[in-house]
């Protein structure tokens, strides 16, 4: 990445000349002022004030005033040289970075109201995502937003029961995961054991005095046995040093704090799956794929353009852009024969060697009742392949 | 070409502009300064002409001189500090774009949402919310970074032309006359013509007819503006409250409005900024390059070119609620977006989200539904060895899965 570099070197050129002409002109200001000084003592010891120049002041006086003033009037030039290098700074942004924008929308979105508003809603929701509350009431206020109460509700109640884990309070996350006990079930989520199991240790930490409550508590476990077994017998094993704590103990793994932090991102990753929503904010994800297209967009552009090829369709990218392994979010198979996309009407098949390729190119190939795959030597029947549901 | 050269233009440019604005101002002061230090010394070598003059007159003369010496002095290092300033404004924005090829793991996706909030307060301060704009950089600390203090004066320019004044327009217009020169702006000969207007809707015509005296005489005659001005000058003949519409239409309030916009656009066309915001050009490329097509066509016998695209985004049996695209709001805006270009099979596991390749073989259950083998084993993990398919429900066993090869 040159392209800041090679702006800061022609800032730093424009810096130190600044520097330069700062003590030019405060050097040449105080020699000016130093003789103006002189000639003044100068004056005034050779005579009372009301007396008449004498003619031999009066020539080396003119000799100083023919100096200093085009000392004076250099000075506002020398300045007005570091004009080029200021200029050169715009010269080297301009080339640099792009003052291009590629707009991609047949409808821009800025300064047109309706999509404006839909921006505006998925800003509002990414800031009410991330527990900034106040941005969100904000950005809701200054573009007159209509969002009903219950739709804030589930992200507010999120923040509040996430601020709570953090200060090691679990009982608000316990109560939330109690009453979505089925729906977390469904999911296979571990959510309402790791938070029990998590008091439990907080519990076992106060010590033997509380015995009677961690056996109690324990009961309240109970039901997850099933579910996770292996953690059930750590937690029950872990009894057995109650007297002289879990530190030094073969259990020592269970204060580490990065228990806690876990449950925070299970918490978070339970809750969006239950309210229907990505955990990562689809604006983010979408800004950073964004990101990674631009440069790339713009440079085919700019080729396009030079060869004169118009990109006209806008129905299609020109390019394939990568947008990272983990923006990916739905399977594309194109039939490596056919190297089409394939549709529901000529969907996947997989020969029984294992190849999978596009029901018409399948059909295609096939030689009586016999099919070659066209990617291994291996021969099968067709009727043992199978459709796929990617 | 990389990103930061691709989108941080403006992060730039704007404080650039900035400095080359300082410079100017400094340079204006300076030769200002000289110029009253070269007539001082003028002043004292008429002096050393004058026969008559006395040692004392000639000291005062002098003293004169190291006067405007010591203001020339002060304003000039005003003048260059702030040049400075400006300039370590521009240094500030390059450190923190060199920063991030420094910064890797979480660092680096600090500074990511750095720029997400960087993009959406420019986003907030363009479409004029800026009490949020000005919060959400204060909150995320990214208040030097932005172009908030550009934003806030047009701001206040905005709001005092709504009120129907004109003087904060005017004395923005003077303090960049020059730039303004070159682009051959008309907004502060619109401004005249709207006092103009405002005279006469006050029916103050005689003020009306003085202010045209000042202000129409030297206008630029082959230009429109004669014309406009034969128009306006056609007003004084008429009440405020005609019906005549050409007329009605100038005493408009709207007229207000045009002048809020042609104030915006020279805005930003003195900085060089774009008309539009980086965060929805973002937002649309992103959104392109993960609206994935989907290749329908009307029946199975159609050839290829009856295909017809639609995204998988906007087809019930493909939409992943983690997809972006997929979301509700996002949805609708994509609409209009171009597809993606998907040349390539890629294969993403709906189970884990993760992409399927040959660390983590798709396979193929009974039913014909393809998962990652990871995905698969992790099932099988928690219920002793079965597996239940997310989709169908139905319960199969390790064994039963079988390799796909994609190629």
């Amino acid at each position: 990445m040159e392209a800041p570099q090679n702006v800061e070197r022609d800032v730093d050129k424009v810096l130190h000349k600044f520097s330069l002409a700062k003590q030019h002109i405060n050097k040449n200001i105080d020699d000016l002022l130093e003789d103006l000084q002189s000639m003044k003592e100068d004056l005034l010891s050779s005579g009372p004030s009301d007396q008449e120049l004498n003619q031999f002041h009066s020539n080396i006086f003119r000799e100083k005033l023919k100096r200093s003033r085009e000392v004076t009037s250099s000075l506002g030039g020398s300045h007005k040289e570091i004009h080029s290098s200021v200029s050169k700074v715009g010269k080297t942004i301009d080339k640099n970075f792009s003052d291009k924008l590629l707009s991609l929308s047949k409808e821009p979105t800025f300064e047109n109201s309706k999509r404006m508003e839909l921006l505006n809603k998925v800003i509002n929701e990414h800031f009410l995502r991330q527990g900034m509350l106040d941005i969100a009431e904000s950005i809701a206020k200054e573009a007159a937003l209509d969002i009903p109460e219950s739709a804030q509700e589930p992200f507010i109640e999120i923040h509040r029961i996430l601020a709570s884990l953090k200060e090691r309070n679990l009982q608000p996350a316990l109560e939330w995961a109690e009453l979505r006990r089925d729906l977390l079930r469904q999911q296979n989520s571990s959510l309402e054991f790791k938070l029990h199991r998590l008091q439990f240790i907080e519990l076992i930490q106060r010590g033997p005095s509380h015995t009677e409550d961690i056996l109690l508590y324990a009961r309240r476990l109970a039901p997850f046995a099933d579910q996770h077994p292996k953690e059930f017998q750590i937690l029950m094993g872990s009894l057995l040093f109650l007297n002289q704590g879990l530190q030094g103990s073969p259990y020592e793994h269970l204060l580490e704090p990065i228990n806690l932090l876990e449950i925070c991102d299970v918490f978070v990753q339970d809750a969006c799956t239950l309210l229907g929503l990505s955990v990562e904010s689809p604006l983010t994800v979408s800004l950073a794929a964004g990101c990674k297209s631009l440069p790339s967009l713009l440079n085919i552009m700019q080729v396009m353009q030079s060869s004169s090829v118009m990109w006209s369709a806008k129905e299609e990218l020109p390019i394939e852009i990568d947008v990272g392994a983990s923006s990916l979010y739905h399977s594309i198979f194109a039939c490596p024969i056919l190297r089409q996309q394939t549709t529901r009407g000529n969907p996947p098949m997989r020969l029984y060697c294992g190849h999978a390729i596009s029901r018409e190119s399948l059909n295609k190939l096939v030689n009586g009742n016999k099919i070659k795959c066209p990617l291994c030597p291996v021969e099968s029947s067709p009727d043992d392949a199978k459709q796929l549901y990617m | 070409m990389d990103d930061i050269s691709a989108l941080e233009h403006a992060t730039l440019k704007v404080p650039y502009e900035n400095l080359n604005k300082n410079f100017r101002n400094c340079q204006k002061v300076i030769d200002r300064e000289v110029l009253h230090v070269v007539q001082a010394t003028n002043e004292l070598d008429r002096c050393l002409d004058n026969k008559d003059a006395t040692v004392g007159s000639f000291v005062s003369l002098i003293d004169n001189v190291v006067d405007k010496l010591t203001i020339l002095k002060r304003k000039a290092n005003e003048a260059i500090s702030l040049e400075e300033e400006s300039a370590q404004v521009c240094k500030k924005r390059l450190a923190h774009l060199k920063e991030r090829d420094r910064c890797s793991g979480s660092a680096l996706s600090l500074w990511k949402k750095k720029r997400v909030d960087r993009m959406l307060v420019e986003y907030f301060l363009r479409a004029g919310y800026y009490e949020t704009a000005v919060k959400l950089a204060r909150h995320s600390e990214i208040e030097d970074l932005t172009n908030i203090s550009l934003f806030l004066v047009s701001k206040e320019v905005e709001e005092s032309l709504l009120r129907r004044e004109t003087v904060t327009c005017l004395a923005w217009c003077n303090s960049n006359k020059s730039k303004l020169k070159k682009i051959k702006s008309t907004l502060e000969f619109n401004l005249r013509v709207q006092e103009f207007i405002e005279l006469i809707r006050t029916n103050r015509r005689q003020e009306a007819i003085t202010h045209a005296r000042k202000y129409f005489t030297n206008t630029n005659p082959d230009a429109d503006q004669l014309s406009t001005i034969k128009r306006i000058m056609g007003l004084l003949a008429f009440q405020p409250g005609t019906s005549i519409p050409q007329y009605r239409k100038l005493l408009d309030g709207t007229r207000w409005q045009e002048l809020v916009d042609q104030f915006r656009e020279e805005n930003y066309k003195l900085f060089q900024l774009n008309t539009t915001p980086v965060l929805t050009v973002t937002l649309e490329a992103g959104l392109a390059a993960m609206k994935t097509p989907y290749p329908l066509r009307q029946n199975d016998q159609d050839d290829f070119l009856n295909t017809c695209l639609i995204s998988q985004c906007y087809s019930d049996d493909c939409k992943n609620p983690k997809c972006p695209v997929c979301s509700k709001y996002l949805n609708e805006l994509a609409k209009t977006l171009p597809y993606a270009h998907c040349a390539q099979s890629r294969l993403v596991c709906s189970i884990s989200g993760k992409l399927m390749n040959e660390h983590n073989p798709p396979m193929m259950l009974p039913n014909g539904r393809v998962y990652a083998e990871e995905s698969l084993q992790a099932l099988a993990a928690v219920n002793n060895g079965k597996i239940i398919c997310p989709k169908t429900k139905e319960e199969f066993t390790l064994e039963q899965m079988e390799k796909v090869f994609i190629m």
